[in-house]
């Protein structure tokens, strides 16, 4: 039996929009299990970016709860919230949200900056991070000297800082062009096979959708219905296409060459 | 990487917003410097006014009453006063104003009765002027127009040298003159330095040789000393080529019951003269005393509304850079609404981001302490002229008619004070540590608001 970090129960998220109510979530009932790498799709205002700020604690739901590695996150006030995000949670954003004047070791480093950890440590780690995403070389460019691709790689490497139980990414392809959008898909899936590390991933992309484990169906604030992605069968080396045997770092299959 | 090195960045990356808090802030703290050094400097100038005023109040009064018996006879001339007009010798000019009487004014008067004795003066000023400036109290500076010398002859008869003290009595070298002296002169010490002459050196004046027998240090406040040459009183007519004529008559009389009765009479007789008693003496110093009195007060009085107006103006220089500062540091943080809702998304909480933006708030504000400085070090004579209003000090050339006799006459023709501001190292500290907290207040709120921002908002801000 798998190990759940993250449960939500009729999760309800209602804006007050002067006298008008309006419902972003509608009772969302989700369960991820540890190491799931998934996806929440659906059209523009289903709800999948306020879901997202609810599971990442930017946000408070207005009823339901949530339970977030084993605590139950709904009630808790901002100073908790906080320390939950520093601690428990990696976001990655559409835009990336790099700070401009910093350089891509120094974003990395940022969110360990709260931490106890001290500064050579943080500066090895970032470093070693950026080397994950496959940037070694790049740690003293500013964002405005990276690519599209390489901004976002550095967003997930300072997403991976202090190595949280859950990463929440939104939209991370919809910045990217073709290339660098499997590029990103491929990376976040080999950190879930290599690091075990639970990812929840909004998109609206179904080419993207596929490359994860599972895809949750958002329509009117509610998950609708669920799909087996292609992500599992990449877990046990197997093209999700031919079944061929394949390796994590394959970008298309050896045999029937359909892109992984 | 620690939140100063972020803040720096950010100054840094958004030149021209900092550069105008920091222009702004400089001078709201250059001001903050300047007024208060401007107006310790016109306080310590009036007190040593008043201080000065005082002591020669007091010196007048005991001069006037050790010569009760006095009575003083001036005609209009050897003023030191821009001379004009025709020389009739050389450097020596007979001005249009001057009148100079006969010396056998000085057998009718001692036909007077009740007249004891008549000692004649002849003062002459040179038709040179010089222009000079002098420090006065309080670091004030003065222009000053007046003669370069003053010729001064005097009745070198014994009984006069003895009884009525005609001669300098500070000898600083050489002798002092004496009854039968002929061809020398006695030089105030002024005179001698101004043209690096010594005891004993020979001396052209007008054409007529004369020896340096002596050097006196002239008596009243150093800056305001003339250059005095005492000789013979015949062979000062000879130099200044006014044979037979006299400028002055110190009329004694043998007692204090016969000044007014002899006063009146050489009025009558001689209207040229400008006769003065014990009593004029008396009434002048009063005079003077009030108008001194009155001047120490209008000073004082500008004083204290110069304080009233400085601290206005601090006021509204703090209000206005604290104003400057708000607003810049809430746009900035209006601008950086995204990146304060990522701090916040990556696990920044309300206290970081709130201490990021009051350290970069801080940074420039110390930044602008150091510029403040730089312009109140160069510029605070200049500020604290152009904001504080001019005290006066001054109201007019002080007189002459009590200095103790036989000193020759000169005037202020021109006085002109500007106040020098020194500053204080223990007002810049404050100023310093004034501008740091402006900047720490101003940006206080703007850094609250940023921290209170909701990240599931800040991120939606675009």
């Amino acid at each position: 039996m798998s190990e759940t970090i993250l449960k939500t129960e009729k999760l309800i998220k209602i804006y007050s929009m002067g006298k008008r109510k309006v419902s972003a979530l509608s009772g969302v009932d989700l369960n991820v299990n540890k190491g799931e790498f998934i996806a929440i799709m659906g059209p523009s205002g289903s709800g999948k970016t306020t879901l997202l700020n609810v599971l990442g604690c930017l946000d408070t739901p207005t009823s339901g709860t949530m339970i977030l590695n084993a605590k139950d996150v709904t009630k808790l006030p901002e100073k908790k919230l906080c320390e939950i995000r520093r601690q428990d949670i990696g976001f990655i954003f559409q835009t990336f949200n790099l700070l401009p004047y910093l350089s891509a070791v120094e974003n990395v480093e940022l969110p360990m900056e709260s931490t106890n950890r001290p500064k050579d440590e943080r500066r090895k780690r970032a470093r070693e991070l950026l080397g994950t995403v496959g940037l070694s070389g790049r740690e003293e460019h500013r964002p405005h000297r990276l690519s599209a691709g390489e901004q976002q790689r550095v967003a997930i490497a300072r997403a991976l800082a202090n190595d949280p139980a859950l990463i929440l990414a939104d939209e991370p392809t919809g910045n990217l062009d073709t290339e660098n959008k499997y590029e990103i898909v491929r990376l976040l899936g080999r950190l879930n096979i290599d690091r075990g590390t639970t990812i929840v991933m909004v998109t609206h992309d179904s080419q993207v959708a596929s490359h994860t484990e599972r895809i949750l169906y958002l329509n009117d604030g509610r998950i609708t219905r669920e799909k087996q992605g292609t992500h599992l069968m990449k877990k046990k080396l197997m093209c999700p296409h031919c079944g061929s045997k394949i390796q994590l770092s394959d970008a298309r299959c050896p045999s029937c060459r359909k892109r992984l | 990487m620690g939140a100063l090195t972020r803040a720096v960045r950010n100054v840094s990356r958004r030149k021209m917003r900092a550069l105008l808090v920091i222009i702004a802030l400089g001078f709201s703290m250059a001001i903050m410097i300047s007024i208060p050094a401007g107006i310790v400097a016109n306080q310590e100038a009036t007190q040593t006014l008043a201080t000065n005023f005082n002591s020669t109040m007091t010196n007048m009064q005991l001069e006037i009453n050790k010569t009760s018996t006095l009575i003083e006879c001036r005609t209009s001339s050897g003023s030191g006063f821009s001379p004009s007009g025709q020389p009739d010798r050389p450097g020596f000019g007979s001005q249009q104003s001057e009148v100079f009487e006969n010396e056998t004014i000085i057998e009718e008067i001692l036909s007077i009765e009740g007249v004891k004795d008549v000692v004649p003066y002849l003062e002459k000023a040179s038709n040179e002027t010089t222009t000079e400036i002098i420090t006065g109290p309080g670091g004030r500076e003065f222009t000053i127009t007046r003669s370069i010398y003053t010729i001064e002859g005097v009745c070198l008869n014994s009984k006069f040298i003895h009884d009525y003290s005609i001669l300098p009595t500070n000898m600083t070298s050489g002798r002092n003159l004496r009854e039968g002296d002929s061809g020398v002169v006695l030089l105030s010490s002024n005179l001698t330095s101004y043209y690096g002459m010594k005891v004993n050196e020979s001396v052209d004046i007008n054409g007529e040789p004369f020896i340096v027998i002596g050097v006196y240090e002239p008596s009243g406040q150093a800056r305001m000393q003339m250059r005095v040459a005492i000789m013979n009183l015949s062979e000062a007519q000879t130099v200044t080529g006014l044979t037979g004529k006299v400028s002055r008559l110190d009329v004694y009389a043998n007692s204090t019951s016969y000044v007014d009765e002899i006063a009146d009479v050489i009025k009558a007789a001689y209207t040229n003269l400008t006769v003065t008693t014990y009593k004029d003496r008396l009434q002048n110093l009063e005079n003077m005393q009030t108008m001194y009195t009155q001047t120490v007060s209008n000073a004082q009085t500008t004083l204290s509304q110069t304080q009233s107006l400085a601290t206005q103006e601090i006021l509204i220089a703090v209000a206005a850079t604290s104003l400057i500062v708000l607003f810049v540091m809430l746009y900035t943080v209006r601008e950086r609404t995204k990146e304060i809702g990522t701090l916040k998304a990556i696990g920044f909480s309300g206290w970081n981001v709130m201490s990021q933006f009051v350290l970069e708030g801080i940074l420039i504000s110390f930044i602008a302490g150091v510029v403040g400085i730089a312009i109140g070090s160069v510029g605070a004579p200049f500020l604290s002229s152009l904001l504080l209003p001019h005290v006066s000090l001054f109201g007019g050339s002080q007189s002459d008619r009590f200095r103790p006799s036989g000193l020759g006459t000169t005037g202020i023709a021109e006085s002109q004070a500007t106040t020098a501001a020194t500053l204080d190292p223990q007002l810049i500290l404050l100023a310093f540590g004034a501008s740091i907290l402006l900047g720490a207040l101003g940006s206080l709120y703007p850094a609250w608001r940023a921290s209170r921002i909701r990240p599931a908002e800040a991120m939606r801000y675009e």
